[in-house]
């Protein structure tokens, strides 16, 4: 697929980028990332990004990782039968222990594989698109530029604050 | 004192990365040979036998037991500080979440190395790996050791994951300002971080599940812990209380090296406008009150002894007060319930000398305690005839010795090659750049 052109504002101030994020949403213009030093929520807000769907795989891993440690120590249990001063097989209460712990294992193993996922990473190239100082100090807009819009989306991001302005291919 | 910028945060943090001075290096080699020591030791012992230590009946759990739960306490503080507080939106964790995070990873692989290190032929520690065999063995999951087992390699993996959680959009910036190879070892754990709103968004409620995830894993490996001891019958041992007894402690012991390892740390890289006096003085006020809980369970141990009207309960604790080991019992109640109360006077926990000697004071305390209750209680139970008493040997104490040198080695390596305070996190809790506003605001200035 050939590259789409595109537009990156680079901002020193985290209220000039909201209001170039309002803008341009306003001109519907199409907002292909934000770059940011910090996770800032208002970013999120503006773009209208719906609560991440990490929960339900942390969910899932949960019960998974619960089931499948106990499902084990039953196995265990069955298969090599210690039958102690007239203690059960399979006692409920000490299995607490491994099902509480599978359970916390796979959940958080879920979750982490979830955002690194999500977050389209891992990744070997940064993308075009990324300048250094946006792990330091500088905040980011990356716009889909069709032909002819360019000197709207330019001004847009200009007259809101952006220190620079450059073409790019996403 | 001026107002940082997000230029100063990475410049201040990531000048911890830049050439260490000539005394670094003697210091990291010392403890490397310290660490060297410690191998031989144990390597002397394997070839030997157990019998090079002081491992006689009826002290079956030596100084290694002490050193397991010790480092597992010490581990407590990382994820208590990096997500209990978290979720509590407790602004001065900010700070020292990565360096107790650290010190949680390194605590918790030294504790687990003990178990390995009392084992006399550890290279069958394999069997405890629940697997298909052709012996057509299965583990007990009813044994204390299995759930220490479980506990333990849960708390580490989980461990890990959050802290390296914390570190990626940190590699990220490390690896903008590096060059070479440097920039490649840093590009690859990063995993190609780029800060995008996607990225932020996912990561931040991943970050928020980690931190309830790991929460009560925290209270619970400790209670795990404690169940190695409160299973067994033995007087000073068989406690309903062991379980909420040892995560206090732990968190006390965890909270107090937080203190050893950032004073320094503070004051060697210039953090003082990150690290702030109100931060330290946090950490101290958060230790008054697991100090307070430690010195209540020590009272209330005595009282379960005479209430119930156990005499070999009654003998374990009057043996504890006032027999063979009584100085490390009264070293115990001492550093760990009195010590910290002078943190009530707002004097001793705003002058880092005094928080550094108390959390010193606290340190040794705590491993006292750990003495006290494993050595002390499997010395004299139930008959006369099956008392005796544990002599320190010089192999258990160069690998106990070993096992600090590993840890302040790791801790050393630690603040050389990564960023010992959270860049991403401070930035947040600094006002952000508006324009017309100026320079951003710190919110301990």
């Amino acid at each position: 697929m050939a590259p789409e052109p595109a537009l990156l504002g680079i901002f020193p101030d985290l209220d000039d980028l909201l209001t170039a994020l309002r803008k341009v949403k306003e001109k519907n213009g199409r907002i292909l990332t934000v770059f940011s030093p910090i996770h800032f929520s208002g970013i999120q807000e503006i773009l209208g990004h719906k609560t991440s769907g990490v929960r339900y795989l942390t969910l899932i891993g949960g019960i998974l990782g619960g089931t499948s440690l106990v499902g084990l120590a039953v196995y265990a249990h069955l298969s090599f039968q210690l039958v102690t001063g007239g203690k059960p097989v399979l006692p409920p209460i000490p299995f607490v222990v491994p099902f509480f712990e599978g359970t916390i294992l796979l959940a958080v193993i879920f979750t982490v594989l979830f955002w690194i996922l999500k977050g389209r990473l891992p990744r070997v190239r940064l993308p075009a698109a990324y300048d250094p100082r946006f792990s330091e100090d500088r905040f980011g807009i990356l716009l889909a530029c069709p032909p002819g819009q360019r000197a709207l989306l330019e001004g847009v991001l200009r007259d809101a604050g952006a220190e620079e302005v450059r073409d790019v291919s996403s | 004192m001026d107002p940082l910028s997000y230029q100063d945060v990475n410049r201040k943090i990531l000048q911890t990365l830049s050439r260490p001075p000539r005394s670094y290096y003697w210091i990291v080699g010392l403890l490397f040979l310290g660490i060297l020591w410690a191998a031989a030791c144990w390597a002397y012992q394997i070839l030997t036998g157990l019998g090079v230590t002081g491992l006689l009946h009826p002290s079956m759990w030596i100084l290694y037991l002490v050193n397991f739960v010790f480092w597992v306490g010490i581990a407590h503080s990382g994820t208590l500080i990096s997500a209990i507080l978290y979720l509590f939106r407790a602004r001065w964790r900010t700070p020292i979440a990565r360096s107790a995070e650290a010190m949680t990873v390194f605590a918790v692989m030294i504790a687990g190395l003990f178990p390995f290190i009392h084992l006399g032929r550890v290279w069958l520690f394999y069997w405890i790996i629940p697997y298909p065999n052709q012996r057509t063995l299965w583990p007990d999951f009813q044994s204390p050791l299995m759930f220490d087992f479980l506990a333990i390699s849960t708390y580490l993996t989980v461990s890990v994951l959050f802290w390296y959680t914390g570190l990626v959009p940190d590699l990220a910036a490390v690896r903008d300002r590096s060059a070479g190879i440097r920039r490649k070892i840093y590009g690859f754990f990063s995993l190609g971080w780029t800060g995008t709103d996607r990225q932020w968004h996912h990561y931040g409620a991943a970050y928020l599940l980690l931190a309830g995830l790991a929460t009560p894993l925290v209270v619970s490996v400790h209670s795990v812990v404690s169940w190695d001891f409160a299973l067994a019958i033995i007087p000073g041992y068989h406690s309903t209380i062991f379980a909420p007894y040892f995560v206090a402690g732990a968190i006390h012991s965890g909270l107090a090296m937080v203190l050893t390892l950032l004073i320094p740390l503070r004051a060697i890289f210039h953090f003082e406008k990150i690290i702030t006096l109100k931060d330290l003085e946090s950490v101290a006020k958060t230790t008054i009150l697991t100090g307070l809980i430690v010195g209540y369970s020590y009272l209330i141990e005595y009282f379960i002894a005479w209430y119930s009207g156990n005499v070999f309960e009654k003998q374990t604790f009057l043996f504890r007060a006032f027999g063979h080991w009584s100085p490390a019992f009264w070293v115990m109640v001492f550093c760990n319930a009195v010590a910290p109360l002078f943190f009530f006077f707002k004097r001793f926990r705003t002058r880092l000398w005094s928080l550094f000697t108390i959390a010193i004071l606290i340190n040794i305390g705590m491993y006292a305690e750990r003495f006290v209750i494993i050595i002390g209680s499997m010395a004299q139970d139930f008959i006369p005839y099956n008392w005796g008493f544990y002599q320190i040997r010089w192999v258990e104490l160069s690998i106990t010795v070993g096992s600090f040198c590993l840890f302040l080695f790791l801790f050393f390596l630690f603040a050389k090659f990564l960023p010992s305070i959270s860049i991403a996190e401070v930035k947040e809790e600094i006002t952000p750049q508006l324009r017309g506003k100026g320079k951003r605001d710190h919110h301990g200035a």
